[in-house]
């Protein structure tokens, strides 16, 4: 990617686009980089919270995470998709590696309680149901899944699995799995047709 | 021509979620080169998995975290600037050899990162060769890092004061702890006080302590308290030659 960074002082980064800061960031840009953390950490936090289940660790996933977009920023490629969907990206890679490292990832119960667990997050009072138009899509269609196709993408996306950890768990064949994986987002991704969620916030 | 191999069958959607092992991803994205199937159906998948964060419940982030975060990245952004090459840094080289059909975070720390690292490398030997000024600061990338790690040196010219920055750092083991070294030429390495954990991000910063010009800087893992001399291999190697 050719990086010609806008001229930076005569544009507020509170006004500029998100691939614009990036620009600045691949320049090493701090203001452009708070920015983009001003609008990305609630979703960042919210999906390394999901998946960790405690504030430290995820105070630690969202940490990792921006730091390594600070430090690799020139990496992204708007033609990859937008900038949230790449920090997110970032974020969902960052806990599962997280998950995988920690000792709880080891000495997680197996079995349907726990999948049962996992499947359904207990009210917070600190949490605020996501409200919004692409919020109430993805919810709606993860409940039009099966419930085994749910069950995988509960714990391979948000439970940091492998697949081959999953048919342990399952007691099936990884085959199995991998099929229920590929009919889960088949499914979703046939729920989301008619502009992709993600896509619409720049 | 792009003949499927069938050992690769329905791995993009393990991919996508973030289901395959390390080893598994990188031997899948390097297939993806040659296969046509897997990356249509990559592509085709890809904004279910990219919608998957959005449905989740939504927290604020901790207020304190960003001020945090801020520090690092303003005492970064300082040591750049101070190397005279921020503004106008070079555009760092494009990620190695995968087309624009992948996702933007491709997937796995060990592949990822490398990529990371070869930027660092691209923009860390522009920097060398630009200042020359005599004050100022320089960035050296690490020769030797672990696989899936980012790892330099930032060397201020004027005394050769350095700090080691790292991300993707392994732990150090169990009651053991990263010991940095310093070597000049084929001599032995000689220990400092500068012991180090990764946080459990796996990022870590540490001075090093004296001028670290001409020389290298190593790193090993020890048991807790320090070596005299270093009892296991180096995991991170930085030459200043």
């Amino acid at each position: 990617m050719v990086v010609t960074p806008p001229a930076a002082d005569a544009r507020d980064p509170r006004a500029m686009a998100d691939e614009d800061l990036m620009h600045l960031v691949a320049a090493a840009d701090p203001q452009a980089f708070e920015v983009l953390y001003e609008r990305h950490s609630g979703p960042a936090f919210s999906l390394a919270y999901r998946m960790v289940g405690t504030r430290n660790a995820a105070e630690d996933v969202v940490q990792e995470a921006f730091l390594n977009l600070w430090r690799s920023g020139g990496r992204y490629d708007r033609a990859r998709g937008s900038v949230r969907t790449w920090v997110l990206g970032i974020v969902h890679h960052r806990a599962i590696d997280a998950l995988r490292r920690s000792s709880v990832h080891e000495k997680r119960r197996t079995g349907d309680d726990e999948i049962a667990e996992r499947l359904e997050a207990p009210e917070r009072t600190d949490v605020q149901a996501a409200r919004s138009e692409e919020a109430v899509v993805v919810r709606e269609a993860m409940e039009t899944l099966p419930a085994e196709q749910a069950q995988v993408v509960e714990l391979a996306y948000f439970g940091g699995f492998s697949h081959s950890e999953i048919a342990d768990i399952l007691s099936m064949p990884i085959g199995t799995v991998k099929g229920r994986m590929r009919l889960a987002l088949e499914k979703l991704r046939s729920r989301l047709s008619g502009g992709a969620v993600g896509e619409m916030t720049a | 021509m792009s003949a499927h191999d069938p050992r690769f069958d329905d791995l993009a959607p393990a991919y996508l979620l973030g289901a395959l092992e390390p080893h598994e991803a990188e031997a899948f994205t390097a297939h993806l080169d040659g296969c046509d199937a897997c990356r249509e159906q990559l592509v085709h998948l890809k904004p279910a998995t990219d919608a998957l964060p959005h449905g989740v419940p939504q927290v604020e982030a901790p207020p304190a975290l960003k001020g945090r975060i801020m520090a690092v990245v303003q005492a970064e952004a300082e040591l750049l600037r101070a190397a005279g090459d921020a503004a106008d840094r070079p555009a760092p080289a494009p990620a190695p050899a995968r087309r624009s059909w992948l996702p933007g975070w491709l997937g796995r720390p060990a592949f990822a990162l490398a990529a990371v690292l070869v930027v660092l490398v691209a923009g860390a030997v522009a920097g060398v060769a630009v200042s020359g000024s005599g004050s100022g600061t320089r960035s050296v990338v690490a020769q030797t890092a672990p696989k899936g790690s980012a790892v330099r040196l930032l060397v201020r010219h004027a005394d050769g004061h350095s700090t080691l920055t790292a991300t993707g750092l392994p732990g150090a083991g169990a009651d053991r702890v990263y010991q940095v070294w310093l070597r000049k030429g084929d001599g032995d390495p000689r220990p400092t006080n500068a012991l180090f954990t990764p946080d459990n991000g796996g990022s870590a910063s540490v001075d090093v302590p004296g001028d670290v010009d001409g020389q290298d800087v190593l790193v090993t893992s020890e048991p807790s308290g320090g070596s005299r001399t270093p009892t296991t291999k180096p995991i991170i190697a930085v030459s200043t030659a």
